[in-house]
């Protein structure tokens, strides 16, 4: 008797944590010579109204040593962005094309909380003191999004199934809108290898073609 | 009401304590120099280093320069140079311009805007602070004499077209100046030649003329001042500049461009002449592999100072280029750089021979020691042959050597 309640228990226990264990996607990324690829920003998008949560971060954008670094951020829209100057000199930070322009000066050591990413697109940033500075923001509707690490790889913990865009997107991807977009049901762990048609155009040097350090404008 | 004068206070005091930035730079350059040549053009002679035969010790630049950076875009420096040395000592202002530059357009298009006094951009060497040569301490002999005679009070507006909006690795920019306070321009190249230092003639300074011939008492020339004046307007006619430059990320540039000072030559006061100076420049620096860079420059012109009747006194052509190859490994840069340099005289001025041919090279070791400091030895090679040495009594054939230590601190 006591046995059976405590398999009821236990069965019941397993039903109602059911939903709450998440499903693993992974995914990697690989170019056309299956070489893996570090740093693509992966997302995935429901496409019938599956329930997913809001993340509350806030994602550093540091200027360390005339680069923005990371190269390449992931947002979801509402999350806060703290530029984060650890140079010392001033930085000038601007956004001059997309749904997000802006400009703003960092001086040495300041930081600046930057709040108002509510719409989704590329912001694509620069700085006007330094020209070869270069960098960029994803802002996505979805909490479900990473970048790959060295081995291409990266896992996304879903909260239910159903149907998927999954994209992976980077700004030297030398596919449609930078992008390769693929889509899917998701009713168990699945693994999916994203493989690119092109392969991947060169990653700007976020350094001055004069490594002299102190140069004036002539 | 004091409560809202309160607030108003606090928002102005906290508007101009984030719009402007005042920034400070400049640098500090001992040397030790050993020189066989002959007194130094810098006082009067016509040797062509910044020493005059034998050794001295020499704070050969103290340069700093100040920016202050409002949030508009708008900026304002001021660059200041001093030297102390056994030909010249001096101190004073350099440069001193009002700056503003644009955010890019979604086009990748950025307006910049220049006023006051400024080095027209040209040199492709004197770009690190207070306009010092960073790979050399001798600049070219083409860059030695913008240093001593080409600056402008004027304005100048640049377009540039930034690459990277459109994923692109090419840069364009396109500039035009106006500009007046430079007609004497041309005089110094004419009387002592080409010559190669790290020194700037300040605003205002006037420099002192080699003796010559016709510059004597009763000759054709003996109105001319003896020392000129170069940053003067004379004529009350706007010169110019245009130049436009391509640059390839990660690989190099290419830049021309065309200076015309539109001196109207028969104009004279105070024994200062109106000189119709103008020249085209071509320059370039290449990476050839990681570390090593070509770099070059080439300027051609013509100069024209004509007497009060318009007869023409000073007629001269003059070019000078440079080749200059730089490795640079760890802490250390090496440095060499070939030089040819001539000036044609096309007048018949009696005692007045402006023609001069030479090469020059150079050869610098640069050891940056630790951030700030860097230490380097440069040797400099000029073989000239220039008929003008003769109204000194110097032969008209010349060799002359230098070698140089130097600590540089930059800050």
């Amino acid at each position: 008797m006591n046995v059976n309640f405590r398999q009821f228990l236990l069965l019941a226990f397993a039903l109602l944590s059911l939903p709450l264990h998440a499903l693993s996607l992974k995914v990697q990324v690989v170019d056309p010579a299956d070489k893996p690829l570090e740093n693509m920003v992966v997302y995935l998008e429901p496409l019938e109204g599956q329930q997913q949560g809001k993340t509350t971060k806030t994602v550093d954008i540091g200027q360390v040593n005339k680069t923005f670094t990371p190269y390449i951020s992931v947002i979801q829209s509402g999350d806060a962005v703290r530029f984060y100057n650890q140079d010392d000199i001033t930085h000038h930070i601007y956004s001059v094309t997309g749904s997000h322009k802006f400009s703003i000066k960092i001086r040495s050591g300041q930081e600046m909380l930057k709040q108002d990413f509510a719409q989704t697109g590329e912001v694509v940033m620069g700085c006007n003191i330094h020209d070869w500075m270069s960098g960029y923001l994803l802002v996505l509707d979805t909490p479900y999004f990473d970048k790959t690490n060295s081995g291409g790889l990266l896992t996304l913990d879903v909260a239910e199934p159903g149907q998927y865009r999954l994209t992976a997107w980077h700004p030297q991807m030398q596919e449609k809108d930078n992008r390769l977009v693929q889509t899917f049901t998701l009713l168990e762990d699945k693994s999916i290898i994203l493989k690119l048609n092109q392969a991947m155009a060169e990653i700007p040097q976020q350094q001055s073609d004069d490594d002299f350090y102190f140069l004036s404008e002539y | 009401m004091i409560k809202i004068l309160g607030i108003t206070l606090g928002i102005l005091s906290a508007g101009s304590a984030l719009a402007v930035e005042t920034e400070w730079h400049g640098l500090a350059d001992f040397r030790f120099g050993s020189a066989d040549t002959l007194d130094s053009y810098i006082d009067g002679g016509m040797g062509k280093f910044g020493q005059s035969d034998g050794q001295q010790v020499s704070l050969s630049q103290l340069g700093a320069e100040l920016a202050l950076n409002w949030d508009s875009g708008i900026s304002g420096h001021v660059v200041a140079n001093a030297y102390l040395d056994e030909e010249e000592s001096g101190i004073g202002l350099t440069e001193a311009y009002l700056k503003y530059r644009s955010l890019p357009n979604a086009s990748g298009y950025r307006w910049q805007s220049k006023a006051g006094i400024f080095y027209p951009s040209i040199s492709l060497e004197n770009n690190a602070f207070a306009w010092a040569s960073k790979n050399t301490l001798n600049s070219s002999t083409l860059n030695t004499w913008l240093g001593e005679e080409i600056r402008v009070l004027g304005a100048e507006f640049m377009l540039n077209r930034l690459g990277k909006i459109h994923n692109s690795k090419h840069d364009f920019s396109l500039s035009g100046a106006i500009f007046g306070n430079n007609d004497p321009a041309g005089a110094m190249l004419a009387w002592h030649g080409w010559t190669m230092s790290s020194r700037q003639t300040l605003w205002t300074e006037r420099r002192p003329l080699p003796d010559f011939e016709a510059s004597r008492p009763g000759n054709m020339l003996s109105h001319q001042a003896k020392e000129s004046d170069p940053f003067i307007e004379l004529d009350d006619r706007l010169g110019f500049h245009v130049k436009a430059r391509w640059k390839y990320r990660g690989k190099g540039e290419l830049s021309s461009g065309y200076y015309d000072n539109n001196g109207q030559p028969y104009i004279v006061k105070k024994g200062q002449y109106a000189w119709k100076t103008r020249f085209y420049h071509l320059g370039g620096k290449w990476r050839l592999a990681k570390g090593l860079e070509l770099s070059g420059q080439y300027l051609n012109g013509a100069t024209l100072m004509q007497s009060p009747n318009k007869e023409d006194v000073v007629n001269n052509d003059y070019a000078s280029g440079y080749l200059a190859l730089t490795k640079k490994w760890r802490q250390h840069q090496l440095t060499l750089r070939g030089e040819e340099f001539s000036v044609t005289d096309n007048d018949n001025t009696p005692g007045d021979n402006n023609t001069e041919y030479g090469k020059a090279m150079t050869v610098n070791y640069r050891y940056h020691y630790v951030k700030n400091w860097f230490f380097s030895g440069e040797f400099n090679w000029i073989d000239s042959e220039r008929p003008a040495r003769r109204y000194i009594g110097q032969p008209v054939e010349l060799t002359e050597r230098q070698l140089q230590f130097s600590a540089r601190y930059f800050f």
